[in-house]
Parts: C-alpha cells; sequence; structure tokens
C-alpha cells in the first residue's frame, strides 16, 4: 500500500484531504505543522512513499512563519534525497514554484483542485 | 580803496594781513566746491578786488578749468565751461606754465592780455600759480579795476596767500579721496553683509518661487542697482525664463510671461549659452542689448550665469542707471551670491524631484498594499471555502455510489458547516466594525478587565494611571480591540502581557500600551501586518489589527506598532482622555450588585447608596445587577435561576454580543444592558 505524509495546518483542509487521499485508497500519515510532520517523517522515513506539504504554516519552533514548507521539504531532502514531494499551496504564484521544484520538489499543487491530486500522485509514482 | 590809498611799507603790511586772514579761513574747509567759492569771495572782500578767480588744471595736463569765479562774471563763465589752454597766450595758461606769478597793469596795452566779455571793466590783473608740494594744481586770478593795482613786491605776499590755497585744495581733494574710499569700503561691507544673508537665505528657503524674490530685493536694495531679474532655463532647455523680478518693472515682465531664446541675441541668452558672465557698460552703444520699454534708464547691465556641477541653471541680470556701475569688487560679490544662488535652485529642483518620487512610491505603496489586502483576501476564502467543495464532490460520489456511509457523510457536513461558520465570523470581524459606534466617557480598568477574561488570556498586567482612568470610546468596540490585541500576543508565545495607560504628551490624550515579550515580528511580516486577511497564523482570519486600526480610527484616535523579531512587540494607541458625566440621580432603588470587589464596582457602589455587593443573590434587593465578566458570573447565574429571580435581574456588560445576549435572554434574564460608566449614565438602568 502507498503511505503518503500529509502535512498542513489548516485542520479541516487537512481531514478533507485525508478523506480524499484514503478513499483513493492510500495510506495516510497526518501532521499539523512542521514539528510534527519532522517527527511523523522520521518515525515512517523507511516506509513513506510520497510527502505532500503546505507552504505557509508554523515553522519547528511553532510560529507562525512564512514558507515554512520549505524548511521541511529541506530536511526531508536531506534524509531522503530521492523521496517525491509535493509543495500544496493556495498561491497560484510561478516564483515560489520554481523556488519550491529547486528545493527538491517533484511538483507544487494549487489547492482547489483536490481530484487533481490524487492523479499527479499516481502520475509521479508510477514514473 | 586801502591797499590801493596806502604805500610803502603800510599797504604791504595790509596785503599781508589780508592774506594771512584769507589763509585762515580757508584753511579749514574740506569741501572743494565750498573752498573755492569761499576763497574767491574772501580774496575779493579783503583785498577789494573786483574779481578772483580759481583755476585747477584738468586731468589731460594741457586745460586750466575755471572752478570757482566771483560774482555774476564767475556764474556767466562758469556756466560756459570756461577753460584756457596751458601755455597758451592767457595770463593763467602762462602762470602755469611757468609756474610764476604774472602782472598786467593797464590791461588794455598788455599784449598777453584778451579782452574777457564778462569782466569789461578789469585795468590790472595778476595770475598767481598754485603749486601743491612739486605739482602746479591751477592758478588764482585776481582782478582790479584800477590801473596799476599791484606792484612786483605784492606778489609775494599774494603767492603766500595762493600757496596756502594750493595746500588748501590738495588736502581738500585728499578728504574727498578719503571720503570716496570710506564710501567704498561701506558699500563693500554692505555688499558683503548682503553676500552673507543670500548665502544663509539660499540655503534655508528651499521653495524657488519665495527665495528668487527675496534674492533680487536684497541685490537690488544692498546696491542701489536699478533693477535685478533671475531667469531659469526651462525643460525645453531653449528658453530663459524670468523667474523674478524686482518692483514694478519685473511685476509687469512676470505678467507677461518674459522669456529670451538661450543663445539668442540677449545678454542673458548670451550668457547662458556660454555660461560667462557679460557685463554691458552704457548699455546703449552695447550690441548685445536691446531697449527694454519697462527699464527705460538702464546705462550699465551685467549678466551672471547660474551654474552648478556644470551645468547652467539659468542667470541673474543686474542693471544700473549709471554708466560703469560695476567695479570689478562688484562682479567678484555678485558672481559669489549667483553660485550661491545655484546651489539653492538646484537644492530646489532636487528637493521637488524628492518630492515627486516619494509620491510615486507612495503611489506605489498604495497600490502594493491593496495588491496584498486583496491576494490575501483571495487567499484566505479559497482555503476557507476549500473544503466545502472537496466535500461536497466526495458527498456527491458517496450519494451516487447508492451506499453511502453515513459516518463519513455526517463529517463531510460538519466540515461544511465549520468552513461556513469560518466564513461568517470574518463577515462579522468586518462588518461588526463598521456599525455605528457610540463614544462616551468609558472606564478603562473595567473593559480591560472584560477583554481579559473575554480573551482568556493569562499574565496580564495591568497599570492604569489615575488621570488616565477614562477615555472617550465605544465600550463594545473598544474591548474588542484590547481582546484582539492580548491575543494576538497570547498567539505570539507571551509569556508576560503588560497593558499600561499614562496621559499622552498631546493634551487630552491617553496613551495605552499594550507590550509583550512574545515572538515579535520581522520587518517583512510588520510591514504587512495592517493588511486585511494577512495573517501568519492556522486558523485565524488577518483581521485583528486591521479591526483594531479601523475601531480606533473611527474614535478619533491612533494606533501603531513596534516590533521586534525574538524580543516582542509593543502596540501604542493614542484615544481621547474623558470624565464622567455627572447627573441627577433622583431616588434610587435598592440594588444587590453580584460582582468582583472591582474598580467599576467601587464606583458603582460610592455613586449609589442604596447599593450593596454580594457573591449571591437575595430577595430583598428591587434589583439584581450582574456583571457579565465578574469571576463567578456563571454559578451566580445558576443561583440567580434556582432562586427564581432572574426576572429582576439585570446583566450589564462592557461589551454587547449578540450570541451571548439571545442566551441570556432566552434564559429569562430581565435585560442585558452596557454597563454605565458616569453618574448620569446610572438611572437608565432602572429607567424604562
Amino acid at each position: 500500500m502507498t503511505t503518503v505524509l500529509l502535512v498542513d495546518d489548516e485542520k479541516l483542509v487537512l481531514r478533507s484531504l485525508e478523506k480524499t487521499l484514503l478513499r483513493a485508497g492510500f495510506e495516510v500519515l497526518t501532521a499539523g505543522d512542521c514539528l510534527s510532520g519532522w517527527e511523523t517523517f522520521r518515525a515512517n522515513a523507511d516506509r513513506i512513499d510520497i510527502a505532500i506539504l503546505d507552504l505557509n504554516m508554523p515553522g519547528f519552533d511553532g510560529l507562525p512563519q512564512a514558507e515554512a514548507g520549505l524548511g521541511l521539504l529541506k530536511k526531508v531532502a536531506d534524509v531522503r534525497p530521492n523521496l517525491p514531494v509535493i509543495i500544496l499551496t493556495a498561491y497560484d504564484e510561478v516564483g515560489k514554484a520554481r523556488e519550491a521544484v529547486e528545493g527538491g520538489a517533484r511538483a507544487y499543487f494549487v489547492k482547489g483542485r483536490e481530484q487533481g491530486l490524487v492523479e499527479l500522485i499516481g502520475q509521479i509514482l508510477n514514473r | 580803496m586801502k591797499a590801493h590809498q596806502a604805500s610803502g611799507i603800510e599797504r604791504h603790511a595790509i596785503l599781508l594781513n589780508a592774506a594771512a586772514r584769507v589763509s585762515r579761513s580757508i584753511a579749514s574747509i574740506l569741501d572743494l566746491n565750498l573752498l573755492l567759492n569761499r576763497t574767491v569771495d574772501i580774496i575779493c572782500d579783503e583785498f577789494k578786488f573786483y574779481y578772483a578767480g580759481v583755476f585747477l588744471v584738468d586731468e589731460s595736463g594741457s586745460w586750466a578749468v575755471l572752478a570757482a569765479g566771483r560774482g555774476e562774471p564767475g556764474r556767466a563763465m562758469l556756466a560756459e565751461g570756461h577753460k584756457l589752454h596751458i601755455g597758451g597766450n592767457s595770463m593763467v595758461g602762462a602762470a602755469i606754465a611757468n609756474r610764476e606769478a604774472r602782472i598786467a597793469l593797464d590791461v588794455g596795452a598788455e599784449a598777453v592780455h584778451f579782452k574777457n566779455p564778462h569782466l569789461l571793466r578789469t585795468r590790472s590783473e595778476m595770475a598767481l600759480p598754485l603749486i601743491a608740494g612739486d605739482e602746479v594744481i591751477g592758478a588764482l586770478t585776481v582782478q582790479s579795476e584800477l590801473e596799476a593795482a599791484f606792484k612786483e613786491e605784492d606778489i609775494a605776499a599774494l603767492q603766500t596767500m595762493a600757496d596756502q590755497l594750493a595746500v588748501a585744495i590738495a588736502n581738500a581733494r585728499l578728504h574727498r579721496q578719503n571720503q570716496t574710499l570710506l564710501r567704498q569700503a561701506e558699500r563693500r561691507a554692505r555688499l558683503l553683509r548682503a553676500a552673507n544673508t543670500v548665502g544663509r537665505e539660499a540655503t534655508s528657503i528651499l521653495d524657488i518661487d519665495r527665495l528668487l524674490p527675496r534674492m533680487v530685493d536684497i541685490v537690488v536694495e544692498a546696491y542701489g542697482f536699478y533693477y535685478a531679474g533671475v531667469f531659469l532655463v526651462d525643460e525645453s532647455g531653449e528658453w530663459a525664463v524670468l523667474r523674478a523680478g524686482y518692483g514694478e518693472a519685473g511685476k509687469a515682465m512676470l505678467a507677461e510671461g518674459h522669456k529670451l531664446q538661450v543663445g539668442g541675441n540677449s545678454m542673458i541668452g548670451t550668457c547662458i549659452r556660454l555660461g560667462e558672465a557679460r557685463i554691458a557698460l552704457d548699455v546703449g552703444e552695447e550690441r548685445v542689448h536691446f531697449k527694454n520699454p519697462h527699464l527705460p534708464h538702464t546705462r550699465s547691465e551685467m549678466a551672471l550665469p547660474l551654474i552648478f556641477g556644470g551645468k547652467v541653471l539659468g542667470a541673474i541680470t543686474i542693471q544700473s542707471k549709471e554708466e560703469r556701475a560695476f567695479s570689478p569688487d562688484d562682479i567678484t560679490t555678485l558672481q559669489t551670491m549667483a553660485d550661491h544662488l545655484a546651489v539653492a535652485v538646484q537644492n530646489a529642483y532636487t528637493l521637488e524631484a524628492l518630492q515627486a518620487a516619494h509620491a510615486e512610491l507612495l503611489r506605489t505603496k498604495v497600490y502594493e498594499a491593496l495588491t496584498v489586502a486583496t491576494t490575501e483576501a483571495i487567499h484566505w476564502i479559497g482555503n476557507k471555502a476549500m473544503p466545502i467543495t472537496m466535500t461536497i464532490a466526495r458527498l456527491q460520489e458517496d450519494l451516487a455510489s447508492g451506499q453511502p456511509d453515513l459516518d463519513s457523510l455526517k463529517e463531510d457536513l460538519a466540515l461544511i458547516a465549520e468552513s461556513a461558520q469560518t466564513i461568517l465570523e470574518v463577515k462579522e470581524q468586518l462588518i461588526g466594525q463598521a456599525r455605528e459606534q457610540k463614544p462616551r466617557p468609558v472606564l478603562l480598568a473595567d473593559v480591560l478587565q472584560a477583554a481579559i477574561r473575554q480573551s482568556q488570556v493569562e499574565a496580564v498586567e495591568s497599570e492604569i494611571a489615575a488621570n488616565a482612568a477614562y477615555v472617550i470610546a465605544d465600550s463594545t468596540q473598544l474591548t474588542r480591540v484590547l481582546v484582539n490585541l492580548l491575543r494576538n500576543a497570547s498567539e505570539a508565545g507571551a509569556k508576560q502581557i503588560t497593558v499600561r495607560a499614562r496621559t499622552g504628551s498631546e493634551k487630552g490624550s491617553v496613551r495605552i500600551t499594550v507590550a509583550d515579550n512574545g515572538a515579535g515580528m520581522d520587518a517583512e511580516i510588520l510591514a504587512k501586518c495592517w493588511s486585511p486577511f494577512y495573517t501568519t497564523k492556522p486558523g485565524r482570519h488577518g483581521l485583528g489589527l486591521p479591526a483594531a486600526l479601523h475601531v480606533i480610527t473611527q474614535l478619533q484616535g491612533q494606533i501603531s506598532i513596534k516590533s521586534q523579531a525574538g524580543k516582542g512587540t509593543t502596540v501604542e494607541i493614542l484615544l481621547p482622555a474623558a470624565n464622567p458625566l455627572l447627573g441627577d440621580l433622583g431616588k434610587t432603588p435598592n440594588i444587590l450588585l453580584i460582582d468582583d470587589d472591582d474598580e467599576w464596582a467601587r464606583f458603582f457602589l460610592k455613586t449609589i447608596r442604596t447599593a450593596e455587593r454580594a457573591d449571591r443573590p437575595s430577595e430583598k434587593a428591587d434589583l439584581i445587577l450582574l456583571d457579565e465578566f465578574a469571576e463567578g458570573f456563571e454559578p451566580a447565574l445558576k443561583a440567580i435561576q434556582k432562586a427564581g429571580l432572574l426576572g429582576k435581574t439585570i446583566v450589564v456588560t462592557a461589551a454587547l454580543d449578540v450570541d451571548r445576549l439571545t442566551r441570556l435572554l432566552r434564559l429569562g434574564v430581565k435585560d442585558v444592558k452596557l454597563k454605565p460608566y458616569s453618574p448620569a449614565e446610572i438611572p437608565a438602568l432602572w429607567e424604562k
């Protein structure tokens, strides 16, 4: 079974995405900020197949921070350089997309088209 | 005639005496004209001569020009510009050329004498050279109606007098020279003062339209010139436009929009093109000058360039009614002034450019702020609404499958409800502030206490100065502001929050500071913190500070924020100070006040003698007041309900809230009312 790490600070978004992914047949590990996301990742580093990280959420100190997701991405990439990561954001912004991809993300996903997310995960993992 | 009648030694003595008297009289006269005129009169009076005149050698050294003459003949000859050739046939010319006195007796027979039509009765004449030092400076002529009026031995006596006269003339000339030097020194001092003033004002006046008129006034008045004007090159670089002009002429030319072509025939045009001073003395004959109908008396004109950093910004024109009006000194000091002026003009241009840049920056900032606000709003709404669309998609799938999982359906509906509720809360934050405010004197301590209870933020220390106890505010809105600020501080991880109120530095104001030792904000976040929908916190709207800004601004106050990442944040609010309103209380009911022993309770009990404080309800009271933000509100409410006393209970609150009000009224309390903060407001509690 494919295991997905999903980190987002918006409680409702997290739950809704989780339900969608569960329904698509994935195993879903969730976390609501960078720190717990990092802890969840370390505890399950070997079996996670793909990570989906929110761009803007509380940083490692638990305090609000712009683009904290990129920090988590960097730490994850240090441990597992080849792990596919999708960055989630509400901004449809080319600059941030490029930055995320340069930082090691496989793809960039703008929230609001969730059904597309399941397809995107499928494409990345079957490549 | 004594001189004629007497003879021998006696006659000689008379001449010497007269000569001495003349010498004494003229020795102290320093004004040259006065000296010469007095001399010819005194000589005629003392010696009883028919005529006396003084000639002075002119600059060329060729002519002896009449400088003073006795009586009507003298005046007539002066008017004619009477002069005699030195070394010519005249007695005066010969006396000067030969440096010795000449005598002509019975003049009609003398070859050297020419009959002078103004002095027809002359029968004897003597010409005495005026010698000062080694120089012959002129001659004195004395004439008598008598034949043989002079003897050779008279010459010595009269020559002594002539020598004295020569010394006096030399002194007077020296004095005149000194006077001129003195005047020049004074003028120079005045010009330096003017240059200094120009320099000072040029650095202090940044508005060209004020500076340039000052400059032309200073130049004209300090130098005594006829006119001065300043031209500045326009943006096209083709025209020098008059920007300031002295007096009526200047006013007229400014009204006409006077301008001259750069590089054209005018002195200004040439001066600007070449970047060099142009000076025209006796302007009438100067090719580059065109007669200006507004300045008909100009005889000298100077155009000085205004140069800054190698660029000619314009030129200043200076005009005089005198020919050759400008000394080298003038030109130097005026060019210095022009240089100062050029710096000032450049400064003013720079300031204009800066202001334009600032305005542009402001426009950009406003645009940026709007963009940020709009982007944040879109982002926020997108985020909040997203679970709705996602969940609906799932619901549709579930229902289409024909075998919906009820628990999943329930959860999806709950997700939709929660998302919708969050969006509705934002509506209240946005619209709540826009509701009409009812500013009144408000007890700050009470509002703060309500905010602390409502926000459930702990570790708040407050310190309110006695003279800052009341502010003019809407208590509901001010509570909302303080709740937002306390929550912000708490969410920033503050361990300590201090709220202080003091009188503000502006009279009649109270300064409230909310300082925390939380995470603080970096410059980037600080710059955006007033933007609606901008937030760094999960589950928040990003409307707290924008709402606070709106409320405080509506209350005629100010709000500002200082923050440092890692150190903490301080919000400062300025509000108008107030005093409680006094009023006639009339007869008051027996009131039981269920409240903490706090500032508002003390105010109330002090004002209403028929009121007492308690923790539990009592049937004896006509009216029970229960503070919504009192420590034991909920237990007290239950006790009142249990005792069946809700009908005589009024809940008083610092901040009205529709939901809470609805709940309390449904429960059965008599009313929910805003707390009175002034004696005048209290009777409204029980009056209908």
